[in-house]
């Protein structure tokens, strides 16, 4: 298995690439009935307006997972029912998607979020990037275990205040060392937006002053 | 002693604390069988020239590495530990994420290097597959240190969602058991990191 | 510079910053060291090829990794080790075409036939040892450390080395008598 998969590439490098980019992605890592699938659904998908990249590596995980094939098709139709529901969800608050939203919608459905949770974070008005990183976090919170309430209800004070996304992407820390305490998830959520609610209210933080120096830019691919 | 066992003296001569002097008349043949099995072990060197060729050209046909220039520590960290709860009923436990973070930067294209950590003292390998790596049970071993059983890797992965578990001798599918899952879509859990 | 650990450490820095053809310094310098371990753990030299190839690509994706540079190499035998032990168990039949075939290129000027059989029947009989035994075995009897390098290297103690050792001696007695 190991040496198939280092050699296949080597000698694709010298050969004209054959077939669709899916099935070049798929190709020695999926068996081919579960190749044909995900073009077929990958097809339908992009034609909707949906992200490929996230059933491909559905059918990766599955086959390293050593998962049978009728089972990984079965995961690969829900990956993009889930999905649907993400595009259907922000399409009703008329935000213009790209792929990376829709993904991260239906990542939050795969935590147990529904539709109407994430229309209600994608109505808070915040910009395509944040609510891509809102709607990621408000997955990881559900994944902990807060309940939908608190939880859209503490993103979406997040959202509005228009912080940094760097500042939301801490949240899930906060909340567990909050559940680290003794309380539940859901008043750790509630504790934290009632706390982010009255930040709003007081005004932005003072200047933090010149941030220190960083290290150099990384080259880029 | 079942027949097959050879006598623990003769364990000896062939660690090579003792010679076949050593031992009594009684053991002498089964000192000479001992040692006619040492005899046909091949230390013949070995010599794989092919290797240098191909290794090269899989390295060359790699996408640029983004990480930073020079030594890899990044000079500015923001150190988020989070206090994981243990589950007592696992006899893995206590996996410990430490985030090590540049100082902010609004770059689209940002990286975190992320240490993942799963103490399993009864392991004998502990790998990472997951999102970022292909999910490939075989591409991200981690290094254990020492008898305590703390296995470790630290990788530098883009911001952005992935899923992951930890393979335990290569069979078994472990999600961090101190991070969010979701479930995978197979009946297992993955965990997540959201960076 | 001479080759060594500083020199290690220097050309991994410089990969690090983007020289990846300096990775090919330490390919050649290594690419043969442990060979040796990996044709005996896996049971062939073709097998060791793809492992050790395998292994230092893995390295090179994962040099950033690589806490201590002037270690690689330490650092380097751990990934292909991983590597070795990954590798699934092959059948008995596989496993004895192939160490008939490695026997059969070694060079068939020391003892002839007789030795070549004896050295094939050993290396058929070592595959059917965990790969733990296997590798104590081959680290002491092939490679030629002492119970405390090979403890040092595994991160482990002499005793649970020699009970792994003891374990091995006996399975390989059996094997041996059995497929004679």
């Amino acid at each position: 298995m190991i040496i198939a998969l280092l050699t296949l590439p080597l000698s694709l490098l010298g050969m004209q690439q054959q077939g669709s980019p899916i099935a070049a992605r798929l190709a020695g890592r999926v068996p081919p009935d579960v190749v044909a699938l995900v073009e077929e659904l990958g097809t339908a998908a992009a034609t909707r307006g949906l992200p490929v990249d996230p059933l491909i590596q559905k059918a990766i995980e599955g086959s390293a997972k050593g998962v049978p094939s009728d089972r990984v098709a079965a995961a690969l139709r829900l990956v993009v029912a889930q999905l649907g529901t993400a595009a259907a969800a922000l399409q009703d608050a008329g935000v213009v998607s790209d792929t990376l939203v829709i993904a991260a919608g239906g990542f939050a459905v795969t935590a147990g979020l529904s539709g109407h949770d994430i229309t209600a974070l994608a109505r808070t008005g915040a910009s395509v990037p944040a609510l891509t990183v809102g709607l990621r976090v408000a997955g990881t919170l559900a994944a902990m275990g807060v309940p939908s309430a608190e939880n859209i209800g503490l993103i979406s004070t997040k959202l509005r205040s228009g912080q940094p996304t760097d500042d939301l992407l801490l949240v899930p820390a906060h909340v567990q060392a909050e559940i680290a305490r003794g309380v539940t998830p859901a008043q750790a959520a509630a504790g934290l937006e009632r706390a982010a609610a009255a930040q709003a209210r007081r005004g932005p933080p003072p200047s933090r002053g010149t941030p220190p120096p960083h290290p150099p830019t990384p080259p880029h691919p | 002693m079942s027949e097959h066992e050879f006598h623990p003296s003769v364990k000896q001569l062939l660690d090579g604390d003792i010679t076949i002097a050593d031992l009594p008349p009684e053991l002498r043949a089964e000192g000479d069988e001992a040692l006619r099995l040492l005899a046909a072990v091949d230390r013949s060197p070995v010599q794989l020239p092919a290797v240098s060729r191909r290794v090269m050209r899989a390295v060359a046909a790699r996408p640029a590495r983004s990480v930073w220039r020079g030594v890899v520590k990044p000079r500015e960290l923001r150190l988020r530990i989070r206090p994981w709860l243990l589950a007592p009923a696992l006899a893995i436990a206590a996996a410990l994420i430490v985030f090590l973070r540049t100082a902010p930067t609004a770059a689209p294209a940002s990286l975190v290097t992320v240490r993942f950590m799963l103490v399993a003292p009864d392991a004998r390998e502990v790998t990472l597959a997951g999102t970022f790596n292909q999910w490939d049970a075989h591409a991200t071993p981690l290094i254990r240190s020492g008898p305590t059983g703390v296995w470790t890797a630290t990788l530098t992965l883009p911001a952005g969602q992935h899923q992951y578990a930890f393979v335990v001798d290569g069979v078994r599918w472990v999600p961090d058991p101190g991070a969010p899952a979701v479930n995978d879509g197979f009946g297992r859990r993955n965990s997540v990191l959201t960076l | 510079m001479r080759p060594g650990p500083e020199a290690d450490g220097e050309i991994v820095r410089a990969v690090l910053a983007g020289d990846r053809e300096r990775y090919a310094q330490l390919v050649e310098r290594y690419r043969d060291r442990y060979a040796r371990y990996a044709a005996r753990m896996l049971g062939s030299a073709d097998a060791a090829e793809d492992a050790v190839q395998d292994a230092f690509v893995r390295a090179f994706d994962q040099l950033s990794q690589c806490k201590e540079p002037e270690k690689f190499v330490g650092w380097f035998f751990l990934i292909l080790r991983n590597r070795c032990f990954a590798e699934r168990r092959r059948s008995r039949t596989e496993a004895s075409l192939e160490a008939a075939e490695t026997v059969a290129a070694a060079d068939r000027t020391d003892g002839g036939a007789e030795t070549a059989e004896r050295r094939r029947a050993l290396q058929l009989a070592l595959m059917a040892l965990t790969p733990d035994q296997r590798e104590v075995f081959v680290l002491k009897h092939v490679e030629g450390l002492s119970y405390g390098e090979i403890a040092e290297r595994l991160s482990t103690s002499v005793p649970s080395l020699k009970m792994r050792m003891h374990r091995a001696y006996d399975r390989l007695r059996e094997e041996l008598r059995e497929h004679k």
